[in-house]
C-alpha cells in the first residue's frame, strides 16, 4: 500500500529520503489536487495533535503509593556483574589452558622414526577413575543442575 | 528554583532506597498510561484499575529496566500488557448481546451523547469523542504516536509489532479517525479542516 495519500503523510512525519522527499515535494507544486490533500493533511494532523490526555482520580497516586508500600524496596539487578571481573575469569581460563597445552607440547615426544605408527592404546582408565573424580563430575552436574533450576524457576516467576 | 529530575535520575534515587521519588514517576507519567488503559477499557474504573496495576508492576520490575531505552517506553509496554490481559480476562466475563433480557437493556439505553449534547460540543470534544469510537489498537497507537512522544520504532517495541507494520496501522488508524470525525461534525468538518 502506497498511496499518494500514504506518501504525503509520511512526507509529514519526516520519513522520507531525500529523493523520496523531492520527488513529493515536486508533485505537491505540480498537481493541485494533491497540493489541496497534503493542506488538508496538515491540518488534520495538527487537529490530531490536539487530543486530550484523560485525568485519573485525584487519589490515583495516592493508591499506587499505597499500594507499594507493603512491596520490597525494588534493587538494581543483582546479576548485573562487571565486566572487569567477567574478563578476569575469562582470561584466568585462557591462561590455564595456554600453561596446560605448553606443558602437554614440552614434555611431548615428537620423534617418530620410521614413522612407525605403532600406537599404544592400551590406556589405563582406571588409573583416571578415582572417587574424587567421580566426586568432582557428579558436584559439577549438581552445579549445572542448580543453574537450570534457577533459570526455569526465574522465569515462572516473571510470567506470573 | 528546584531542578526537574530526569525518570532516569527519578528511578536511580528510587534503586539506591529513596522510595518515594516513584510518586514523582507517577505523578509525571499517569495521565498517558490512564489515557493509554482507557483506550483499552472504555470505562474510567477500569481503566484506573489497569494503570494502577501497570505502576505497581513497573515499580516491582524497575530493577530490571535496562536504562538504555525510554522510560516511557517501557512504562507504556507494560501498560499494553497489563490491558491486553485484563481484556482477555473480561472476555471470558462478557454476556450474549442476543440474550433478551440484554437486547431490552440496550433498547432503552441512551447515549451519553445526544443530537442536542453535539451540538454544544466543540470541534476539540467531537476529537475526543471520535477516539474512543475507534477500535482498541488503532486508538493506542494513535495516541501514543501524537501525545505520547514514541516513534514508530518505540510503537512497536510498546505494540509488538514491526516499524513498517506500525507505519501502515497508523496510517489506516488516521483515516478511520478521519472517517469519525467527519460522520460525527459533518457539515462543519470543512471549518475544522
Amino acid at each position: 500500500m502506497n498511496t499518494i495519500e500514504q506518501q504525503l503523510w509520511d512526507y509529514i512525519d519526516g520519513n522520507l529520503d531525500d529523493s523520496s522527499k523531492k520527488a513529493i515535494e515536486e508533485k505537491i507544486e505540480s498537481d493541485a489536487r494533491i497540493k489541496s490533500l497534503h493542506e488538508e493533511l496538515i491540518k488534520l494532523n495538527s487537529v490530531f495533535g490536539e487530543l486530550d490526555l484523560d485525568e485519573p482520580s485525584m487519589s490515583f497516586n495516592r493508591n499506587v503509593m499505597e499500594n507499594i508500600a507493603s512491596s520490597p524496596a525494588p534493587l538494581a539487578m543483582k546479576t548485573k556483574v562487571d565486566t572487569k571481573i567477567i574478563y578476569c575469569i575469562g582470561g584466568f581460563f585462557v591462561i590455564s589452558l595456554l600453561a596446560l597445552l605448553g606443558y602437554v607440547f614440552y614434555n611431548a615426544n615428537f620423534e617418530m622414526p620410521k614413522l612407525d605408527l605403532k600406537v599404544n592404546l592400551d590406556l589405563n582408565l582406571e588409573k583416571y577413575i578415582t572417587p574424587t573424580a567421580i566426586c568432582a563430575f557428579l558436584f559439577a552436574d549438581l552445579v549445572i543442575g542448580l543453574i537450570f533450576l534457577d533459570q526455569f524457576l526465574r522465569k515462572k516467576v516473571a510470567q506470573k | 528554583m528546584e531542578q526537574k529530575l530526569t525518570d532516569l535520575a527519578l528511578i536511580q534515587n528510587v534503586l539506591n532506597g529513596q522510595t518515594d521519588q516513584y510518586g514523582l514517576l507517577v505523578k509525571r507519567h499517569q495521565r498517558f498510561v490512564f489515557s493509554l488503559a482507557l483506550r483499552f477499557a472504555k470505562n474510567r474504573e477500569d481503566a484506573e484499575e489497569i494503570a494502577q496495576d501497570c505502576f505497581v508492576k513497573a515499580y516491582k520490575a524497575l530493577g530490571t529496566f535496562k536504562q538504555t531505552a525510554k522510560f516511557s517506553t517501557w512504562l507504556y509496554t507494560i501498560t499494553y500488557t497489563t490491558a491486553m490481559t485484563f481484556l482477555r480476562k473480561n472476555r471470558l466475563d462478557t454476556t450474549s448481546i442476543h440474550d433478551e433480557e440484554t437486547i431490552l437493556q440496550l433498547e432503552n439505553l441512551t447515549s451519553g451523547f445526544s443530537a442536542n449534547a453535539y451540538e454544544k460540543l466543540d470541534s476539540h470534544a467531537f476529537l475526543n469523542i471520535a477516539i474512543t469510537q475507534l477500535l482498541p489498537d488503532d486508538a493506542a497507537i494513535i495516541t501514543l504516536f501524537y501525545k505520547g512522544e514514541q516513534s514508530l520504532e518505540e510503537i512497536g517495541e510498546v505494540l509488538h509489532m514491526e516499524p513498517n507494520t506500525i507505519k501502515v496501522k497508523l496510517h489506516r488508524a488516521r483515516q478511520r479517525l478521519k472517517e469519525k470525525i467527519q460522520y460525527l461534525l459533518k457539515d462543519e468538518v470543512k471549518e475544522l479542516l
